[in-house]
């Protein structure tokens, strides 16, 4: 699936493209080995490779690049490090290619030091001093005896040489009269992309200065590295021919361009491959001016065209799969949409930034729907849409919709590519993405309304978050969103002093009612009376006591829904959340262990108790009816007034200038003025003061509720959940703690991070989204396994997020043994494929959906190559898994070709269809997209590694990882554990993978494949403890 | 002959014990709160700050919540525990308690866990920081145990518990210059694991002071050492002086776990600061107590005076308190093993 592996950068990629019409091989000659060589030796070594001087594990640590990485991958990682890290402003260098460089010259050094056989040798204090004054130590104490130590004389020095990792501690010894030291210090030759000289010669700085060799190079000029990355992740066919026929220098312009939209250019035969297959090369030769039988015409003019754009909605239309590629690349939409997303003006540039811009029209593309006559699906109708068009954009984009008005489904769409290139999250485009996936889900009968379509398109800015509970599950009417909206309007009329509860009462419940709705536990049919229900008695509150009983009801509503009765009481609510009650021994024990993490996070919290609060509410009810409440609840009400505050560290004055507005805890200063126990005590409280006692114990319910979420949603690792015990408590739902939040009813944002002063991090918002923000908060608690591991912060919250919100209560082990045979079967059509020319070209279209065609070079060749083990093991599980679905979807009668695990699924499928489908299979160990599919829902989406956007669309790239639950479950079935075990056993596993990954950029996929290989083996060899262990047999 | 001892001998206490009936007949406002055997170590110097040895367990009065508690096991310096006026203190059972929860466990030495900031905070000072931890290390005494974990945006555990200086040094001089510093998130996970194990625990962290990353505030982090009996000393660079911030809760955490805050303006500063932990460890009194009945369920504070006004111009440094862990809902959760595993190295 994804893009870089071991093999040598030339010889990979022949026939990438396959699905695209590949042809022959170019005749090109493998790279030798990587090895390392003496200093001696440099000069002769091979022009297709370079020596980078010093330990090649030295040189990683300065550059930034994990250790783990290929060296066939050291150039590439280096100059996409170099590109993006080592530049501010127009070209100064930051810190860490300043120390790049200076450590490059301390190498070089040191390589002198080494000698002609690369080693350095030290056997006596005089022997030292050389390599004392390159390293920047001096020896403390009479060198030569016992407790000799080296202390710094150079910093600057001193850090190049801790930093590389030199054996300083082995040399102490040495000089304190130990062993001589011996350190082999030699240079690593690593592959380079085509020769060295094609760099050095084509960069402009080097004019200047004619002796630098390709690392200087790199590391001095900022394009070429960026070049360098980007022509090492296109297909090597194409680059090679872009070399040839373009020539480095030229493409020196384009290397912003050829980094975010090159992956997917390819070139064979004469042709450049374009998405919509040769139907539409005309159509391209028309918009890029040159054909694509002329790449080198083509692809410049594709590059350059309207700064970028062009290329982009290429690069765009070549990820989607097939039948978009089809649908968009009909000539006429083709020209008609690029004529839309094309800017008005030479003001915007599609290459600007770190970050590809213009996430919405990948989204655009990838998510529009189709309806039986082929055109675009329009949600609601085309009359609510252009209300709405009409009030948003640009003055170029309404001047443009004059003579396009959108009277047609085609017309909308273009009228959504001409609001592509805008820069936001929440306008008419997002809406449109986000209600055509929603109302693709719901049946044909059940579309949504134009009423309900403009109600969620005037709301959508305020509420987009929201909408995915509506796209999960498509039951819910138009009726139920209407409801929701409303009364989410209606609590802004709330008073000040309740409204905070209110929503965080509200948007518990309703979270309570997705995990229930989405466990089973609320029948489909109920689903959506019961969402009702729920809603419903918020929709007029104006009190604290009237918000009470409409927390009250509305749980009474959710309890009658799953389990039957009105009543349920603390114990009942966790054993609900933790799942379907279980039958079996080994189900009931993972049923307990889940409730008990939740309950172990309400203690974390310090959380009074549900039954707590229902009671003192019934008591306080009965005493204004005359009923004198029994002594015990005094004690009981007591209970509200056991949470302490942490001891303080910083005086009032001190919170206020270190931490102004980040530390508030308004609503716990309130709690801890209740009156209730008072209040039940006095024979002489009035009406009114009963009234005002049964409020106050809503802002108790509210922590109870969302308490409940969040311990629900807890990731693997958590310590904020464990230990700050306001955490919860200072969920800001109503905005109090900052400015500028624009909907409190949005994806709640995290404040308070690295505040001393400010009492920990909260969240400000509402609670959707709140598995990946809880993820994304408490993933810097994952100790990484290695020194300078570098963990990918942009993937890790999806992975955990990915690992705790699907539960397995309602799999069957024939699923979860499918979803192994699926993945074995894929590996026996890769095996097969091997010595068989047909079926490579059909494993090779397959695979061609989800795998970038630099990587599928890489497949084929290794498969021609016979090196199928090999390249099985770094296959990505939901690669394999797709080709052997997808492959009997496509050729159902070619048994042939089915291995032994082919062959066993096959009986599978023939007495378990509905368990064995794809949808089934999809459902349960897909995971969720909230940002691409704007759901929870967990699918298998079939994408391949999607890139990286900034801002909100940096989620995507993460998204797109769907091997993981796929291969736990794998790993569960071949060591024999149920289903129900994943519950426990995937956050485990996945938190140990993530302490093992070892990045280095941010597409660095096989880091994250290496990590949950890597889990996997310890854990099938028993090397690892898990929380849950089975008991003694 | 040496005996062993249970030194952890978990007292389970039902609080609330005079509440009654509940909305079912039942009180389910009780709930469980589990007390251990609490450990102090205890400074006491003059006014010029020159420790005070040779106190006897008489010397000494412990009360927690104002009342007075009996002293289990006393020792100074890194002598032997022994146990105080005929406390009870039952013999540890191997298939129960193993080495942990042992006296054996408290008359090894110290086991000291080294934080060290490698954030970019860091950077100007980091190779003469290096060179300071490594001589602390090496100063130490060889019953000490460390371990030595450092710390930017994310814990890197470089070192688990050891006795093996050289393995120590490794970790120290292996340790890379990383990005954002999340010091009080570090810390925490570093005291949970100095948490679990037994005996005289220590902290000491490194840093150049600011926090950029962390989402725990300074104050739970404290908790946590103060309930686990883990003293925390921390030494800052000149900025953090500079800085009101760190100041403030360097000053404060350590002066609540009982350890000691420094603000080295140099690298011989540093070097003073670490030499002078080094000798509070040597001059530390390490008391025990099992509380007496106490309904208090939330924070307790210790106090801990020396008897007689022939003391009174002395100096007691020691916690000041520890928070009961409340177990309303559950049993606390069980730990990984996996959790405090040494990192590797490259």
């Amino acid at each position: 699936m994804k893009r870089r592996f071991f093999l040598p950068i030339l010889v990979v990629g022949l026939f990438a493209c396959a699905s695209l019409s590949a042809t022959g091989p170019l005749d090109v000659q493998p790279l030798p080995a990587a090895s390392t060589v003496s200093p001696s030796e440099d000069r002769a070594s091979s022009p297709q490779d370079f020596p980078i001087p010093g330990p090649l594990r030295s040189f990683l640590r300065m550059a930034g690049i994990s250790q783990q990485i290929p060296v066939a991958e050291v150039l590439p990682s280096l100059s996409w490090n170099v590109s993006a890290l080592g530049f501010q402003g127009s070209d100064r260098p930051t810190e860490f290619l300043v120390l790049l460089k200076r450590y490059v010259v301390q190498a070089r050094e040191l390589s002198e030091l080494a000698g002609g056989d690369g080693v350095i040798r030290v056997s006596n204090c005089e022997e030292a001093k050389p390599l004392l004054r390159i390293l920047g130590y001096r020896t403390l104490g009479q060198c030569g005896e016992q407790g000799t130590s080296l202390l710094t004389a150079d910093a600057e020095r001193a850090f190049l040489t801790v930093d590389s990792g030199f054996p300083l501690t082995d040399l102490e010894q040495t000089l304190s009269g130990g062993k001589p030291f011996e350190y082999p210090y030699p240079s690593t030759r690593v592959p380079v992309l085509f020769a060295e000289n094609d760099w050095t010669t084509a960069s402009s700085k080097n004019h200047i200065e004619r002796s630098r060799d390709l690392l200087d190079t790199i590391l001095e000029d900022r394009s070429m590295s960026r070049l360098y990355w980007a022509v090492s992740k296109m297909d090597p066919q194409t680059a090679i021919y872009l070399r040839q026929n373009v020539g480095i220098r030229k493409l020196l312009a384009y290397a912003p361009l050829l980094d975010f939209y090159g992956t997917h250019l390819c070139i064979r035969n004469g042709h450049v491959l374009v998405p919509g297959g040769s139907s539409a090369e005309r159509a391209w030769e028309d918009l890029a001016g040159a054909s694509p039988a002329a790449p080198a015409e083509f692809i410049p003019r594709l590059l350059l065209k309207d700064k970028g754009w062009l290329v982009a909605y290429f690069d765009v239309l070549s990820i989607v799969n097939s039948k978009q590629q089809t649908e968009f690349t009909e000539p006429k939409r083709l020209h008609r949409f690029y004529d839309a997303l094309r800017p008005p003006d030479r003001s915007s540039n599609a290459a600007r930034g770190v970050f590809r811009p213009s996430p919405w029209l990948l989204l655009l593309v990838s998510q529009t729907h189709w309806d039986q006559n082929a055109q675009p699906s329009v949600p609601g109708s085309l009359d609510v849409w252009k209300e709405f068009l009409k009030k948003d954009s640009s003055r170029a984009v309404r001047e443009r919709e004059k003579n396009y008005p959108a009277k047609t489904p085609e017309e909308l769409l273009e009228a959504m590519f001409a609001r592509a290139r805008k820069e936001t999250d929440t306008g008419t485009l997002q809406a449109y993405i986000t209600l055509v996936d929603l109302d693709s889900k719901r049946s044909p009968a059940h579309r949504l309304s134009p009423e309900t379509a403009r109600l969620m398109i005037q709301k959508f800015a305020d509420y987009s978050d929201q909408y995915r509970v509506f796209s999960e599950f498509p039951e819910l009417s138009d009726a139920s969103i209407s409801l929701f909206l409303e009364t989410a309007e209606e609590l802004a009329k709330v008073p000040n002093a309740v409204r905070a509860n209110a929503l965080g009462i509200m948007q518990a419940n309703i979270g309570l009612w997705q995990i229930l709705a989405r466990q089973g536990q609320i029948a489909s049919a109920d689903l959506d009376d019961s969402w009702q229900n729920a809603v419903k008695p918020f929709a007029h509150i104006r009190a604290a006591s009237e918000l009470y009983d409409a927390a009250r009801n509305s749980l009474s509503q959710l309890s009658r829904a799953s389990i039957g009765k009105t009543a349920i009481s603390q114990d009942d609510l966790i054993e609900l959340l933790a799942g379907p009650r279980q039958t079996t021994i080994e189900g009931k024990r993972i049923h307990r262990e889940m409730a008990d993490r939740i309950r172990s996070v309400l203690n974390g919290q310090r959380i009074v108790s549900l039954d707590t609060l229902t009671v003192l509410g019934d008591a306080l009810k009965s005493k204004e009816s005359g009923t004198t409440p029994p002594d015990y609840l005094f004690n009981v009400a007591g209970e509200l007034h056991e949470f302490e505050m942490p001891q303080p560290m910083f005086t009032k004055g001190e919170r206020e200038e270190w931490a102004a507005r980040i530390y508030n805890n308004h609503h716990t200063d309130l709690q801890m003025r209740s009156n209730v126990g008072a209040i039940l005590k006095s024979p002489k409280a009035s009406r009114s003061q009963i009234e005002d006692a049964r409020g106050q114990l809503t802002s108790f319910l509210r922590d109870t509720l969302v308490a409940l979420n969040y311990a629900y949603y807890e990731p693997p690792g958590a310590q904020a959940l464990h230990n700050n015990p306001l955490f919860v408590r200072s969920h800001d739902f109503a905005g109090e703690t900052v400015e500028g939040i624009k909907s409190l009813w949005q994806a709640p944002q995290l404040f308070g991070v690295g505040y001393p002063a400010g009492g920990g991090a909260h969240l400000v918002g509402s609670l959707a989204d709140l598995p990946y923000v809880l993820a994304d908060l408490e993933q810097d608690f994952i100790a990484p396994k290695n020194t300078q591991a570098l963990i990918w912060k942009e993937l890790v919250p999806s992975l955990l997020t990915s690992a705790v919100l699907p539960r397995w209560w309602n799999v069957s082990s024939t699923e979860m043994h499918a979803v192994t045979l699926y993945q074995k079967a894929g590996e026996e059509l890769l095996t097969a494929s091997a010595n068989d020319e047909g079926l490579r070209n059909k494993v090779m279209a397959i695979l061609s959906d989800r795998v970038l065609p630099r990587r599928s070079g890489e497949v084929e060749e290794a498969m021609r190559a016979g090196q199928v083990s090999d390249i099985i093991s770094k296959m990505m599980p939901a690669d394999t898994f797709y080709l052997a679905a997808e492959f009997e979807r496509r050729y159902p009668n070619e048994e042939a070709s089915s291995g032994d695990a082919g062959q066993e699924l096959a009986r599978l499928r023939e007495h378990h269809p509905e368990e064995v489908s794809w949808k089934r299979l999809s459902q349960d160990f897909g995971v969720p997209h909230p940002t691409l599919g704007q759901t929870y829902a967990r699918e298998l989406l079939n994408v391949p590694p999607l890139p990286a956007f900034s801002g909100y669309a940096s989620r995507l790239l993460g998204e797109s990882w769907d091997s993981s639950n796929l291969y736990w479950a794998r790993l569960a079935d071949e060591t024999g554990r149920s289903p129900a075990e994943l519950n426990v056993l995937v956050p485990e596993l996945t938190e140990r993978m993530v302490e093992k990954i070892f990045a280095t950029d941010f597409e660095d996929w096989p880091a994250i494949l290496r990590a949950m290989r890597e889990a996997g083996d310890e854990f099938r060899q028993n090397k690892m403890a898990l929380l849950t262990e089975r008991p003694a047999q | 002959m040496r005996r062993n001892f249970l030194l952890f001998l978990c007292v389970v206490l039902t609080l609330g014990s005079g509440r009654s009936g509940t909305m079912n007949g039942q009180d389910s406002s009780d709930f469980r709160v589990v007390v251990s055997m609490v450990q102090l170590n205890v400074a006491v110097t003059d006014k010029n700050g020159n420790y005070i040895t040779g106190l006897h367990p008489e010397d000494f009065v412990i009360s927690e919540d104002g009342i007075a508690e009996k002293m289990a096991t006393f020792a100074e310096g890194s002598a032997p525990a022994r146990s105080v006026g005929g406390a009870e203190v039952p013999v540890a059972q191997p298939s129960e308690g193993g080495s942990d929860g042992t006296l054996n466990s408290m008359i090894a030495g110290s086991e000291i866990f080294v934080l060290f900031d490698t954030s970019n905070y860091m950077y100007r000072d980091f190779v003469f920081a290096q060179d300071a931890i490594a001589e602390f290390v090496r100063s130490l005494g060889s019953a000490d145990k460390i371990a030595f974990y450092s710390y930017s945006r994310d814990l890197l555990r470089a070192t688990s518990l050891t006795a093996d200086r050289g393995q120590v040094l490794r970790g120290v001089r292996s340790t890379v210059a990383g990005d954002s510093a999340a010091l009080y998130n570090a810390l925490l996970l570093t005291v949970k694991d100095a948490a679990q194990t037994t005996g005289r625990r220590f902290v000491v962290v490194f840093s150049n002071g600011p926090d950029s990353s962390s989402v725990v505030p300074p104050e739970d982090v404290a908790e946590m050492a103060q309930s686990a009996g883990v003293s925390v000393y921390m030494i800052s660079t000149q900025e953090a002086k500079l800085e009101p911030i760190s100041t403030a809760v360097f000053e404060r955490m350590t002066a609540q776990t009982g350890g000691k805050a420094y603000f080295a303006k140099s690298w011989k500063d540093e070097r003073r600061a670490f030499a002078s932990i080094r000798d509070d460890l040597a001059h530390l009194y390490n008391l025990s107590y099992y509380p007496k009945a106490n309904p208090n369920t939330g924070w307790r504070s210790i106090t801990v005076k020396l008897a007689g006004e022939k003391y009174g111009k002395y100096k007691v440094r020691t916690r000041n308190g520890y928070r009961l862990q409340p177990t309303r809902f559950s049993a606390p959760r069980k730990t990984s093993a996996l959790d405090t595993q040494p990192a590797g190295s490259n």
